[in-house]
């Protein structure tokens, strides 16, 4: 109830504060709102000029049009990007590691934050707290180990060393959030189901897995996201062509693209437009995921 | 219901897996940057236990004091930028009446979805010297400053900041209207009653109850000065000269460059101690002051 009634209060904010109708309050208000969208121009316009960029030839870029939509719609240019060069490759591989690394940090948090948030046993608070740890582990300060490590189990020719040391590394904060969750959700669903002769398992499935969908769909884009995005791993545990992701991808395309920036640009488009489009589509969603993040981080 | 909870094979299922992966690929590890930074490594084999040697060579190591100087412009620039615009915008945007606020929003949030890659690739080109974007504008405005903005040994430091800045202001923006969503209208309600404007309003209100919100910004900003790598990486390589090092850099070259491990690993270690001492300084410095201010409150009731 109280929940409610701060809620629907909240909605209103605008109502009570506003700056009065004085001539200096008007002018105030006009000059922040003009700054807004000056701001929004220099946070939006690189990627715009680069989404036209990449469809444009060079002597467009530099000479006739460099700022403006392009004259004509060079597609070749994302042929090119596709075909010629190894964009499908890193594609494919950002795709297979980023999914596979938020099914396996989603599958790990939840057990252990249940483990943690509803079983009896000693060592739950200690166990929870050591996990915790991670959060303040900057990845930048376990890069040299964590190579070694990977190239002494034999994982540094596969996908797998990248997917478990991106899973190690997001199972802190996606503990904490699923943690946070479960001490939340009241527990009479699962005594009911406890006095049905459901055991842990049957209970856990058909009861937990279903009711922390919210904090599943936060971790799915929270994760999906870094691991997308992810450089400094990838920069030192990859070397072979054929597994690099596109973070990765596209810093050598730099030498092979030099004389053609609207390929350069097409590929770069490619690899930001899956992230830009989860976010177009589910804003709110992917804000409440990263700012989260944040929250827990501090 | 307590033997329901006691299930030991359940538990063991349950628990173990993330336990084992965070040990082997997280704890392990930063483990080993503290034991290993003792030793004279060079990856091969245990190396020789050399004491604080590594440690006293970084000491004197000019690059190293490079690499701190650099990590206080970057945290500085990124810290004023970002916390600025961001307040800024987070509270002149709290008021719903704002025209194209979602507009704006995602406006400022759409860098963050950015891989970093494409983003210091696009500024590489928007800072290129010949044909990039801003020198363009420049002369399109017919004003003779063209620039070679990232090979000024004194100036391209400034030039990374700001990219960095610019990914993400979006971020603290963002952070900063969840905070001011959860702040109950009351509080404004009783500030217009007293016939408080909207800027002291803000002043006196929003800000103060952002606390937690601003120490967590501020986290995020003072350590990404320290653990800034990626864009010096892509973007100048450490130069022109060692100009735009960072601790980070110097770690990965020591390493991976120069197989001096155990001299990277004495990096990796100040590097997590810098990140610490900054999360407990801003800890201290925002702690709650509360508790000793109503004591003194009591204690000045007394009194009178």
């Amino acid at each position: 109830m109280g929940q409610n009634k701060r809620k629907s209060k909240l909605v209103n904010k605008s109502v009570s504060l506003d700056s009065g109708n004085s001539f200096f309050g008007r002018l105030w208000k006009i000059i922040f709102r003009l700054f807004c969208w000056l701001y929004a121009v220099i946070s939006l316009y690189p990627v715009i000029w680069l989404i036209f960029y990449s469809f444009k030839n060079n002597s467009e870029i530099f000479v006739t049009n460099p700022f403006g939509f392009p004259t004509t719609l060079r597609w070749e240019n994302y042929a090119k990007a596709w075909s010629q060069y190894d964009v499908p490759t890193y594609f494919m591989n950002s795709l297979i590691v980023s999914g596979v690394t938020v099914a396996l940090t989603i599958v790990l948090a939840l057990l252990f934050s249940y483990a943690t948030a509803r079983m009896r046993w000693r060592g739950r608070n200690v166990a929870k707290i050591y996990l915790s740890l991670g959060m303040f582990i900057p990845v930048q300060a376990i890069l040299i180990p964590v190579a070694k490590l990977i190239n002494g189990i034999g994982f540094d020719s596969t996908r797998a060393g990248l997917i478990t040391i991106y899973t190690a590394i997001n199972l802190s904060f996606a503990s904490l959030v699923y943690y946070g969750f479960l001490k939340e959700l009241p527990v009479e669903l699962e005594e009911a189901a406890c006095i049905d002769g459901a055991n842990i398992f049957t209970s856990f499935f058909r009861i937990i897995v279903p009711l922390v969908k919210p904090a599943t769909a936060t971790l799915i884009i929270y994760t999906f996201l870094n691991a997308w995005n992810e450089f400094n791993l990838a920069n030192v545990l990859v070397v072979e062509e054929e597994l690099k992701t596109l973070p990765l991808g596209l810093l050598f395309l730099q030498g092979i693209f030099t004389t053609d920036w609207g390929a350069m640009g097409a590929t770069m488009v490619i690899a930001s437009l899956p992230t830009i489009i989860i976010y177009i589509i589910f804003s709110k969603h992917v804000e409440n995921a990263m700012t989260i993040g944040g929250a827990i981080k501090g | 219901m307590k033997k329901f909870y006691s299930n030991k094979p359940a538990i063991i299922l349950f628990a173990v897996p993330a336990l084992f992966v965070f040990t082997v690929f997280v704890f392990y590890p930063i483990v080993q940057v503290f034991n290993k930074s003792f030793y004279d490594w060079n990856g091969l084999g245990t190396g020789t236990f050399i004491g604080f040697e590594n440690y006293t060579k970084l000491f004197k190591d000019t690059v190293f004091k490079i690499s701190n100087k650099n990590a206080l412009i970057f945290a500085g620039t990124i810290t004023i930028f970002q916390m600025t615009l961001a307040s800024t915008f987070a509270l002149v945007l709290s008021n719903q009446r704002v025209k194209g606020r979602e507009f704006l929003r995602i406006a400022y949030f759409i860098p963050v979805v950015l891989s970093v890659t494409v983003v210091c690739q696009l500024w590489l080109a928007i800072f290129n010297s010949d044909s990039g974007l801003l020198n363009t504008i420049f002369q399109r405005l017919g004003i003779n400053y063209r620039q070679n903005w990232l090979s000024n040994r004194y100036y391209a430091i400034y030039a990374i900041s700001f990219v960095n800045a610019w990914q993400w202001m979006g971020y603290q923006f963002a952070l900063l209207m969840a905070g001011i969503k959860s702040i109950p209208n009351d509080y404004y309600e009783a500030a217009k009653i007293d016939g408080a404007s909207t800027f002291l309003a803000h002043m006196k209100v929003t800000i103060p109850l952002l606390k937690e919100t601003y120490k967590i910004c501020l986290t995020i900003s003072l350590t990404g000065g320290v653990k800034a790598f990626t864009e010096m990486f892509i973007m100048t390589k450490g130069g022109p000269g060692n100009s735009t090092y960072t601790l980070t850099y110097l770690m990965y070259k020591a390493a991976f460059r120069e197989f001096r491990y155990g001299y990277g690993m004495a990096s990796a270690s100040i590097l997590v101690i810098q990140c610490l001492i900054i999360i407990l300084v801003i800890n201290w410095l925002f702690r709650d002051r509360e508790g000793r201010d109503a004591k003194w409150g009591r204690i000045k009731e007394k009194a009178n």
